[in-house]
């Protein structure tokens, strides 16, 4: 472990799907010595790459889950977390963005920027994420490395300056130019391991001259040194200049784009070098956190490894040797047998086991100092936790999650796949905070809840997979709620004389609509009229009839129950008695208080492009959404909009289609409202259709 | 008859005339006041008094988010809701909030095409029919001829009332601001100012001779940001 901070890089890789990410974190770590054969992600050798640690993973040739690695560079440290490709598994874009201090984008050079870049993108600029690009495969048919710079301008907002132009392309892509020291570079060896640095071709000198001039200008407005010394037609050394571009990428006002064909093995070891170069330390990130102690007072954190520990577990995985926690220490060390405290639960942790990953290998270390990315064993935690010395109470800022979007329910096939999916769902849980699982009370469904089809459909691939549990998965439902909307009077007596003890109870009083909260019990009983031992029972039989709604028999919320009146009989009442008469006094007075039924309405906020608005905006519409308003951002701009849950399925795939997939939505819980009449009889309609089909 | 009480509480509907009704389809407002004496509020109240009596209103900020505007119309619909005693407010605010579109640009983004193309996308998909449009934080401070007179086209185009927040600088009068304030008032059928007046803010009616009747009457509460009527 490099024990020199400045000399630390924790960067992610992020890119649309097949842009090749993981064929480039492949080289990389064979480049950096990591490992000494290289493998396709297809597997068609039959090892797959070494970050695609899962066996999904290698089969589907893609990356799922991020695995962090760590690899030496030139004296540099480089921790890498390869990131997912696919939309639905953009939490762990998120959480990697969130514990990196800076990224490589990666970019193919045929298909440009696609919609998971502008999606990446985002979340880049959310977490100010400094990034240089790197356009990959050059060498395929169509490549054209110019056209992706001006998408990076155009689609990203990037002011994207070219460190390198291209030596040929497509079948002839050989090598190179390096823009900072005007030098071609070629690539050799079986591998591409051997650099060799000549003079730039005859033919591409006038080419590099203007790609440097370019890049100077800038690079200029990031530096008033360098400024300075081109106004006094200085000479412009590598150092001046790269420092120029290491500070405009640093406040992400450029980013340096860096070109190659990871596949064919061209263009890595400048990538790395522009790593080191021009992406910032640990130090040169300022990360904040909430002081418990002053009521989530934001402090900044010092990235020395003398201070108090504040470490953030990012990951969960369950691995062959229990679980495993990704955890990036931002302030102090974490050493293998040191106690620390876990923030949200309070509880303190013995650290076991330390280590680094690399891939799915592993190394013993014995600490893991501020700055740096390691994962512990044995700990007990979920995604999201602070670890922190004791005598600090320090919370990492939470993460940005996204709600989830989708649920449906899952019935396993047999008992033995019951308790295997319980198994499977705990752990799933655990690792990822926008996979959600709960019981339907009503059906005594399991309800999966996550970030779209694809996210759910791999987990239940998972589930049979790693944990042998059949499932089946059935449609989603909407969770709707009755209310009544007027008071309505009760006088109600249950009374029974069949033989044997009889039953008697008169309720009487009203029910009115509870502007917030589910139920509310008042009891205005004066005079004995019912004993006190009774008051209970009234309450329970009230309550008892939220659960199924008499209208629709969706569950009844925002009620309030007044009794004033009733009556007991010295012998035959009873609790079971005034259970029931509260039965009935809620059915006597439900109807009378004009009940309707409410619909769980979703704040929808789309990001697209803004020459997509208009038709992002029809969408919302025809779905019975309410456009609050539309935020203009220049290329990208933002609708906000409440629609009703029941009409978000699909919609991801419709906005997608309708956007060619260049915007991303996100979709959170806003309130109940009422649903239309239209709508309500169709519920009624379909209800009734299934008691007849009961019957 | 709730939404009535409420257009009947407004105090902008003093002595049977009201203050939006007074700019002509086509036609400019503009509310002018140095900046926190509450230009927000009063266009906002007078986009919720439109919305009460079910008129489309878009609301265009240049520099707010969309999240800071709609709070701006929740809390005056509380507080103007909340004066007037009136039950079932989240009903109302449910029915009311249909009528109102928001937009938010930066202001170096916003132009008059840019305008016409975002409501093509709303008229022509029948998403939104405006008839109020408010633009809170255009830049006065250069007025361009040009580019009020393409406005003043897309007003009528679309049978609109535009009503406009302009920021006044600190003791500028028409008087001491060089003409700027006078150009601005050319533009407009209506103009009122927000003067401090103690621990009062008074609307002086700037142009138009038919609304002086108002300044005496119609003052702005600091202490709630909503227009009151002092008569």
């Amino acid at each position: 472990m490099n024990k020199n901070i400045n000399k630390v890089r924790n960067i992610g890789i992020s890119a649309h799907i097949d842009s090749g990410k993981t064929t480039l974190t492949e080289r990389i770590l064979f480049y950096t010595n990591r490992i000494h054969a290289i493998h396709d992600v297809k597997g068609k050798d039959g090892v797959g790459a070494t970050m695609d640690s899962m066996e999904l993973e290698r089969e589907r040739g893609i990356t799922i889950a991020s695995a962090a690695t760590s690899c030496g560079w030139k004296g540099h440290e480089i921790n890498i977390i390869d990131t997912p490709g696919h939309v639905d598994f953009t939490v762990e874009v998120e959480r990697s963005l969130r514990v990196l201090d800076s990224a490589i984008l990666v970019l193919c050079s045929v298909g440009g920027v696609q919609s998971q870049s502008i999606t990446v993108d985002q979340q880049m600029k959310r977490y100010k994420v400094p990034c240089i690009a790197f356009i990959n495969k050059c060498d395929r048919s169509g490549a054209n490395p110019e056209r992706v710079i001006k998408q990076l301008k155009a689609k990203l907002g990037h002011n994207a300056v070219a460190m390198q132009i291209p030596i040929g392309l497509e079948n002839n892509f050989e090598g190179v130019i390096d823009l900072v020291s005007m030098k071609a570079i070629y690539f050799e060896g079986e591998n591409g391991e051997a650099i060799r640095v000549s003079e730039i071709p005859g033919d591409l000198v006038a080419d590099a001259k203007t790609g440097r001039d370019k890049l100077i200008d800038s690079a200029s407005m990031c530096s008033d040194r360098l400024t300075e010394v081109i106004l006094e037609d200085g000479e412009i050394t590598e150092s001046l200049l790269l420092e120029a571009l290491r500070t405009g990428t640093l406040k992400r006002e450029i980013t340096p784009v860096f070109l190659g064909s990871a596949y064919k093995n061209k263009g890595i070891q400048p990538l790395l070098d522009g790593v080191t170069a021009l992406l910032p330390n640990p130090t040169e990130v300022i990360n904040m956190a909430l002081d418990m102690d002053q009521d989530e007072k934001p402090v900044v954190l010092e990235s020395r490894p003398d201070k108090s520990a504040v470490a953030l577990a990012f990951k969960l995985e369950d691995g062959p040797y229990g679980q495993l926690t990704y955890i990036r220490v931002y302030q102090g060390t974490i050493e293998r047998g040191a106690t620390v405290i876990n923030t949200r639960t309070g509880k303190k942790i013995k650290i076991g086991r330390v280590i680094r990953m690399h891939a799915d290998q592993m190394e013993d270390i014995e600490e893991i100092s501020a700055g740096y990315i390691g994962a512990l064993f044995g700990v007990d935690c979920a995604s999201g936790d602070t670890f922190v010395s004791p005598g600090t109470n320090i919370s990492m800022t939470s993460m940005y999650i996204p709600e989830p979007v989708i649920s449906l329910a899952i019935t396993p096939k047999d008992n033995k796949a019951q308790i295997n999916m319980s198994k499977a769902l705990n752990r799933f849980i655990k690792e990822d905070p926008t996979f959600k699982s709960h019981v339907d009370e009503e059906t005594n469904e399991t309800i999966i809840e996550g970030m779209g089809e694809l996210h759910l459909e791999i987990y239940i691939e998972r589930m049979k997979r790693e944990y042998n549990a059949e499932v089946s998965a059935g449609k989603p439902k909407v969770a709707y709620r009755e209310t009544i909307t007027r008071r309505a009077d009760f006088n109600y007596t249950h009374k029974k004389q069949t033989g044997g003890s009889g039953q008697y109870g008169r309720v009487a009083g009203f029910l009115e609509p509870l502007s917030e909260g589910v139920f509310e019990f008042v009891n205005d009983i004066r005079g004995g009229v019912i004993p006190t031992q009774y008051i209970p029972a009234c309450e329970k039989g009230f309550k008892e009839c939220l659960k199924k709604g008499p209208k629709m028999e969706f569950p009844v919320t925002g009620i309030k129950v007044t009794i004033n009146d009733g009556q007991f009989h010295s012998v035959d009442s009873s609790d079971m008695a005034f259970q029931a008469a509260a039965r009935g006094a809620f059915k006597e007075a439900y109807f009378k208080a004009n009940p309707v039924i409410h619909e769980p309405i979703m704040k929808v906020v789309v990001e697209t492009p803004t020459e997509f608005q208009g038709a992002v905006m029809g969408i919302l519409n025809q779905r019975r959404g309410i456009i609050v308003g539309s935020q203009d951002e220049g290329i990208m701009c933002a609708i906000e909009a409440q629609v009703p849950l029941a009409e978000m399925f699909g919609y991801s795939t419709v906005l997608r289609s309708s956007t060619q997939g260049q915007a991303q939505f996100t979709m959170e819980f806003l309130q109940y409202r009422q649903i239309p009449q239209s709508i309500a009889d169709e519920l009624a309609a379909e209800a009734a259709k299934k008691k007849r089909s009961a019957a | 008859m709730r939404t009535q009480d409420l257009i009947l509480g407004n105090p902008f509907y003093t002595g049977g005339s009201d203050v939006n009704e007074i700019v002509p389809e086509g036609g400019f407002g503009a509310v002018l006041s140095r900046a926190g004496v509450g230009k927000t509020a009063f266009v906002v109240q007078l986009a919720l008094n439109s919305m009460l009596r079910g008129k489309n209103v878009l609301h265009i900020s240049l520099g707010d988010s969309i999240e800071k505007v709609s709070l701006w119309y929740h809390e005056q619909f509380q507080r103007l809701s909340g004066e007037c005693s009136i039950e079932e407010r989240p009903k109302l605010w449910e029915e009311i909030l249909p009528h109102r579109f928001i937009m938010t640009f930066k202001i170096s983004k916003f132009n008059v095409p840019v305008l016409e193309e975002r409501l093509t996308d709303l008229t022509a998909q029948n998403i939104f029919h405006p008839s109020i449009i408010i633009i809170d934080g255009f830049s006065f401070d250069n007025p361009e001829k040009q580019e009020f007179s393409e406005l003043k086209a897309l007003a009528c185009k679309y049978k609109l009332q535009l009503w406009f927040t302009v920021h006044t600088h600190p003791d500028e009068t028409i008087e001491n601001s060089s003409g700027r304030l006078l150009q601005v008032l050319e533009l407009f059928d209506v103009a009122l100012e927000l003067k401090p007046h103690g621990a009062e803010v008074h609307i002086i009616a700037l142009k138009n001779p038919g609304l002086r009747a108002i300044d005496t009457k119609l003052r702005l509460d600091p202490s709630t940001m909503l227009i009151k009527n002092f008569e």
